[in-house]
């Protein structure tokens, strides 16, 4: 597909702003806002309602109104016939054409003042000739407008037939009407058909009106249902909003926040119920940080109880130990074991108050501009005469890394202690690359063993407390079981990282990322790779 | 001339074992295990130098720590349990001139007591220095304003004769730590600030606009120019 260039990309995306933001957030709204929706949805069902009502009601009425007009209409025609025939009947027959034109214009107008309405048609039903009968007349209008069917029925029974029509009127638009027909006989004439032309326009304007009003009525509903729904769910709506907001705050950590309870409904005691819950989260909350902080005071409490006593068997044991000369060798070598065992249990103590504290949240880091290269020679260095012991050959690549930047350099200088001395116990002499680099958003050091490596299961405990791979494996260097886990805590809070990698047969590396800036996050990729490619071409040089 | 020191500590083990430290080191220790008497054999005993345990049952160290330098400017180093705490800060505050995390090692412990049992002045430039309108008489370990005396504390006048002695030098936290406390390894910048901070309280006509003692920001401190 050929891609867009951007100035049309944002022409379509103009033009297509503003019903898209209106359904946008419309759409959020109905996702979001339990009011909106609820209110919504009365108001849809709401119209439908009113709008099946209304339809219907209008059907009703309209019937009713021509059912009723009809019957009427139908009781006006059939009188006026009645009326007229009456008076035809008391009358002579018409023997002559002057009678008989006088009797049906006698008839005609009776039926025009008897049948309330000014339009009448009559037509001679007999076709045998007759010299006398009066030809068809009345309102022309009307003649045209009776249908054959009709008039054809009219012929031949003397019942009333009637007949919806659309009666012309002067401005094209036909009104409705209705066609009423009956016999009516002229004696010595014979029978006529007469016909009454109603206009039914006026009831079609009271049913127009009746409709209307139904549908202001029905508008006028939906909106008082819209208004309503809306304020009653406000008084629903808005504690159940408290409660969201205040759980959302307790979810954020302010356990303090309570709802506030007014009456005694449902809605109050659900604001109880969640006081009651938040008062027994914070409870709980409390009691556990308790727990860990008399744990973490235990702790902390036991190494400085132990320091005092160490103290004296530190002094003692060096004094012993500078006097080793003057015993017989057994108990100078006890002596040279009880030293180096004592400055062991120094540190291991030492190791454990310093996990406490991590515990406790109270490490505090003294940042200083460092450069990550400079202090990672320094350790380098004051490690080879160990790494002379263990005859292992360390080497420093430093391509980065040479920049000042933030970080405690004493937690990363014991950090990279414990690495190298990690790599060279466990290097089994092969040489140790520690490799020093830098991005434009973190500074990494990562140090490479080539020893036997560890199993993958192995190395996800790397960092667990007191974790060893191999508990009858000789320890030369020593060590508290915890360096790797205070490495791991110094990297977080600097809010960087201390990773591993490690393979049985091919080695080990472990890589410290730490973000240029105290506050910057790091990428996934580091400027050091965690992974180091085999390097066994370098092992046999 | 033997040094006495006073070692005040409730834990007698300790105690004892750094009275045999100080006896074989050449010098004469006395004991004190109870706070509440500990200002007492102070009087009592005048030595040359107080080890001082922090947690002490009946009186605190801070608090026996003040009341010794509001009669004299003793040298007193801390022991402390805990280097992590308010502790050492209120410690140095009180005026406290060291201290020493246990387990320490003998011979740091000796190697503390001898840096602070020195004279310190051997190395200066002159008998007589001026700073600011101060006037330092290295030789009678006094310093005077317009010839009114200000008592400072061995250490203080240690302190101010360092960084007089080299007007033109900003000195750095660890170039103090090292040539007044005798650290040659990083150690607490938190000695030199405070002991900054109590020096300038003695000797700044106002401690807020220090004239005698400068900050140079971000490297550390300079003695300031000589008024007349």
């Amino acid at each position: 597909m050929p891609q867009t260039t951007p100035t049309t990309t944002r022409q379509t995306t103009a033009r297509r702003r503003g019903p898209l933001r209106w359904s946008g957030i419309v759409a959020r709204m109905w996702r979001r806002s339990l009011r909106f929706r609820t209110t919504l949805i009365a108001v849809i069902t709401t119209v439908v309602a009113i709008t099946i009502a209304c339809v219907w009601m209008a059907a009703q009425i309209q019937s009713d109104l021509f059912e009723s007009r009809t019957a009427q209409v139908q009781a006006d025609a059939a009188r006026a016939v009645q009326l007229a025939q009456e008076d035809l009947n008391s009358g002579q027959s018409a023997t002559e054409r002057s009678e008989a034109d006088g009797l049906v214009k006698l008839a005609y107008d009776t039926l025009r003042e008897q049948s309330r309405t000014s339009s009448v048609a009559y037509f001679r039903i007999d076709t045998a000739p007759s010299q006398i009968a009066p030809l068809d007349g009345g309102t022309s209008d009307l003649q045209n407008l009776i249908s054959e069917g009709l008039r054809d029925r009219v012929s031949a029974s003397d019942q009333q037939w009637w007949q919806s029509v659309e009666l012309p009127r002067e401005d094209d638009t036909p009104a409705p009407g209705i066609v009423v027909g009956q016999q009516l006989n002229v004696p010595g004439v014979g029978a006529y058909a007469v016909f009454f032309g109603y206009d039914l326009s006026d009831s079609n304007e009271t049913l127009s009106f009746v409709q209307r009003t139904l549908w202001i009525a029905g508008v006028l509903l939906v909106l008082i249902v819209g208004l309503i729904t809306w304020l009653v769910l406000r008084s629903v709506a808005d504690p159940i909003i408290e409660v969201a907001e205040t759980s959302r705050r307790i979810a954020d950590g302010d356990l303090q926040v309570r709802i506030r309870v007014e009456g005694e409904d449902e809605l109050a005691a659900l604001g109880t119920s969640f006081n009651r819950m938040a008062d027994s989260i914070e409870q709980q909350i409390r009691e556990l940080a308790e727990l860990s902080l008399v744990q973490q005071r235990f702790v902390s409490d036991v190494s400085h109880e132990l320091r005092t006593p160490l103290t004296t068997i530190r002094l003692a044991a060096e004094m012993i130990n500078d006097r080793r000369d003057d015993l017989d060798p057994a108990t100078a070598r006890a002596a040279e074991l009880l030293h180096t065992q004592v400055a062991r249990f120094g540190e291991l103590l030492g190791d454990l108050l310093e996990i406490s504290r991590y515990d406790a949240g109270s490490v505090q880091l003294e940042y200083e501009p460092t450069q990550l290269a400079a202090i990672t020679e320094d350790v380098v260095d004051s490690m080879r005469q160990l790494a002379e012991q263990h005859e292992t050959e360390l080497r420093v690549v430093t391509p980065g890394g040479h920049n000042l930047v933030e970080m405690d350099p004493r937690r990363v200088r014991r950090v990279l202690r414990n690495l190298v001395g990690n790599a060279i116990e466990h290097g089994e002499g092969r040489p140790i690359t520690v490799t020093v680099d830098s991005d434009e958003r973190a500074v990494a050091v990562g140090v490479r063993d080539e020893g036997i490596g560890l199993s993958e299961e192995d190395s996800q405990h790397v960092f667990d407390r007191f974790w060893r791979a191999d508990p009858s494996r000789k320890r030369s260097i020593g060590g508290s079981g915890l360096g790797l886990s205070i490495a791991f805590g110094d990297a977080a809070l600097h809010g960087g990282r201390l990773e591993v990698w490690s393979q049985l047969g091919r080695g080990t590396n472990f890589v410290l990322t730490l973000p240029r800036t105290r506050a910057g996050a790091l990428s996934t990729t580091g400027p050091v790779a965690l992974e180091a490619a085999d390097e066994t071409g370098e092992e046999t040089a | 001339m033997t040094a006495r020191i006073l070692v005040v500590d409730d834990d007698t083990a300790l105690a004892e074992m750094i009275g045999i430290v100080l006896r074989t080191e050449g010098f004469e220790p006395t004991f004190c295990a109870d706070g509440g008497q500990a200002v007492d054999a102070w009087r009592r005993d005048k030595p040359d130098l107080v080890l001082l345990d922090l947690m002490l049952p009946g009186k605190d160290g801070i608090q026996i720590c003040t009341e010794i330098r509001q009669e004299s400017g003793v040298p007193v180093i801390m022991l402390t349990a805990r280097s992590d705490t308010t502790d050492v800060v209120n410690g140095l505050e009180a005026g406290a001139d060291d201290y020493m995390v246990k387990p320490f090692n003998p011979k740091e412990l000796v190697a503390r007591i001898r840096t602070r049992l020195r004279t310190g002045t051997e190395n200066a430039a002159a008998d007589s220095m001026r700073v600011g309108d101060l006037t330092i008489d290295v030789a009678a370990h006094e310093v005077t304003r317009a010839g009114g005396a200000i008592g400072l504390t061995p250490l203080e006048f240690e302190l101010l004769v360092a960084l007089a002695s080299k007007p033109n030098q900003v000195f750095s936290r660890e170039m103090l730590l090292e040539q007044v406390w005798g650290y040659h390894y990083k150690a607490d910048t938190r000695l030199v600030n405070v002991h900054v901070q109590r020096l300038r309280a003695k000797v700044e006509l106002d401690p807020d606009d220090p004239k005698i003692v400068t900050t140079v920001r971000g490297v550390g401190y300079r003695a300031g120019a000589v008024t007349p």
